[in-house]
């Protein structure tokens, strides 16, 4: 093995087009880290850098599959976005909000933990970003209503939100990159990853009940001022929220056959957000797509293209050979290495850029692994499986290590910031690197025992 | 008729140092002409006497509101009191904080119109006039261009009122 990993890495001509990729994408990564310039603008400058010094022709960016912008993760991003814009006006989350927490019976750990389970469904339903943005105020709100410190809710929430988006494949901008790079499916997703999901969220509750259970206390009248609210008063649009549903629920649907149907989950995705769109017969539709969040859609496009430019000079290869040099080419020693060094990596760095370079890394891999296979028989040999699983445990778990791990964890710290109630670096941590290495954790056991003792 | 003959003269206005406590005080008692009737808005001033802002009472129900209820409809579900907790919370916060620190203004040789001119395009509903050093020398409400307009209206002599 090491003497045919030795030969690959030979076949990396190492010229000056070689040298400019590298040093434009260790130059992108490191400002983009730094944060001194916004991450979009560094992604978009990079990747035009990689057109004008030829290192990747136009053709190559716009219409390849190797090298090019992943058309199917962006088309996917921006039609969910489209049909979650078009629903936040109906107040449906208002509603399931408000809903909660009188579940909960102004308990205020209760509220707490149905917080969790609702942030961690939608998480995985929606994407944790917008779900985060939609529980946030509202968990504000109640805390100030019970009169109980807002803190714990913030960072249940945050967390909740990257383990709930592990579960499948929109739940999580790593898993919408792995699934059209690896060509997984939403099933595969939900087969592979919601079963061990699930246990990690009742892990995890039992852990924020350590943590905060004893703690929350409130007045009675304080509860009754979340029982006497009316959650039906949140609906604002009840015939748009019937017809948002019903799309959205043709959109699931749509997920979960689509694998058998052959359809890319863009495409279902993109069906439904022009159907409702339509139903909506908005005549404006300037402001729906103006909220699509277009500067994190140019950030995927630009690093798309960066990171086809260092695939073409051979960057990702030599990076492959070394880490099955590392490994000895035995295949379980790489997923565990992928999943928690992905951990680790997505807890410091923006778990987007970082899988955009694990995916055609790991995708070289196999084709040193299996000279001989192409296509599906390739991105889907049984042995390399259990490693798109890691990648995908590891850097979506990894985003709970710290207050940048995942978008969600910004937001939440951001919001926070401004309401004058900072969450530290180091406070984030205090709760997000345990939360990460137990989840990581339970990932390691279940990878070993489904995927290599038991083989299923 | 200039902005300077038509302004109410600086009398009263803020320090950004201080608290909303004592901002406000003295909105609810500043002279507006001859009575202390309490005003909609005061300047306010840094150390060297020049104008760091302005201090509206939008501004301070905006202090009283929190800003995760500009995120959602969240409206129907708050409480009797929210209110009054929110603002005891708010009593010490600085008025630098709290100011719209972006201020239109008008130089105290403008015409009227330039006054309406800056008011509709920005707007505004008063402006301090400052003077050619850019010192506040006074304050200019829609209010009293009002006044004006309505004397042309009614065919009263320029030059009467205030």
């Amino acid at each position: 093995m090491t003497q045919e990993t030795a030969a690959a890495a030979t076949q990396v001509v190492m010229g000056s087009s070689f040298w400019i990729a590298t040093a434009i994408f260790l130059i992108a990564y490191a400002v983009i880290v730094s944060e001194r310039i916004h991450k979009t603008i560094i992604a978009v400058f990079g990747a035009g850098l990689m057109l004008v010094l030829k290192i990747l022709e136009q053709n190559e960016a716009f219409h390849t599959e190797e090298f090019g912008v992943d058309w199917n993760v962006i088309f996917l991003l921006i039609s969910m976005m489209v049909i979650i814009n078009l629903m936040r006006p109906t107040g449906v989350f208002e509603y399931i909000a408000i809903k909660s927490a009188k579940w909960g019976k102004g308990e205020p750990f209760r509220i707490m933990v149905i917080f969790a389970i609702v942030t961690a469904v939608l998480s995985a339903l929606l994407d944790n970003v917008t779900t985060v943005l939609l529980i946030v105020p509202v968990t504000i709100l109640i805390a100030d209503a019970l009169q109980v410190d807002a803190l714990p809710y913030l960072i249940s929430c945050a967390l909740a939100s990257n383990i709930g988006g592990t579960a499948t494949l929109i739940g999580d901008p790593p898993n919408i990159m792995i699934a059209s790079k690896a060509q997984l499916n939403f099933m595969d997703f939900i087969y592979h990853l919601a079963p061990i999901v699930i246990v990690m969220m009742v892990f995890y509750i039992f852990v924020i009940k350590l943590i905060w259970g004893k703690k929350m206390k409130t007045k009675d009248e304080l509860k009754q001022r979340i029982m006497a609210m009316k959650e039906n008063e949140a609906i604002k649009d009840p015939v748009m929220l019937k017809k948002s549903l019903f799309v959205l629920a043709l959109v699931l649907t749509g997920f979960v056959f689509h694998g058998m149907l052959h359809f890319q989950p863009a495409t279902v995705a993109l069906f439904g957000a022009g159907l409702l769109l339509l139903l909506s017969r908005t005549h404006e539709p300037h402001h729906i797509l103006a909220e699509v969040e277009w500067p994190t859609i140019f950030f995927f496009m630009g690093l798309f293209i960066i990171i086809g430019g260092v695939v073409k000079v051979g960057l990702i290869k030599w990076m492959s050979v070394q880490v099955l040099e590392i490994t000895q080419g035995n295949l379980f020693a790489t997923s565990m290495v992928v999943m928690w060094f992905s951990a680790f990596a997505s807890a410091f760095i923006d778990n987007i850029p970082y899988v955009a370079t694990m995916n055609p890394l790991i995708i070289d891999m196999a084709r040193q692994l299996w000279p001989n296979l192409s296509g599906l028989q390739l991105l889907h040999h049984a042995d390399l499986m259990p490693i798109w699983w890691s990648l995908a445990l590891g850097a979506c778990l990894g985003g709970n290590g710290t207050a940048i791990g995942a978008s969600a964890n910004v937001i939440v710290v951001g919001m926070s910031e401004k309401l004058g109630k900072r969450i530290s670096f180091g406070k984030f941590m205090l709760y997000g690197i345990p939360i990460m290495v137990l989840t990581v954790f339970i990932a390691t056991i279940y990878v070993w025992i489904r995927y290599y003792v038991l083989k299923i | 008729m200039k902005a300077k003959e038509l302004m109410i003269p600086l009398q009263e206005y803020l320090k950004s140092g201080d608290t909303l406590k004592e901002a406000a005080h003295l909105l609810r008692i500043a002279r507006r002409g001859e009575e202390k009737i309490g005003v909609k808005a005061l300047p306010v001033l840094d150390e060297d006497g020049k104008l760091a802002g302005i201090l509206s009472i939008g501004d301070i129900l905006k202090a009283v509101y929190p800003s995760y209820m500009y995120l959602m409809d969240l409206g129907e579900f708050t409480w009797d009191g929210m209110v009054e907790s929110f603002a005891k919370q708010a009593a010490d916060k600085k008025v630098e904080d709290l100011m719209t620190s972006k201020v239109i203004t008008v130089n105290e040789d403008a015409t009227l119109m330039e006054c309406i001119d800056h008011m509709l395009k920005n707007d505004v509903k008063r402006m301090p006039v400052l003077n050619q050093e850019e010192k506040v020398i006074g304050m200019l409400y829609e209010r009293d261009l009002f006044y004006e307009i309505t004397k042309s209206i009614l065919g009263e002599s320029a030059g009467g009122g205030k």
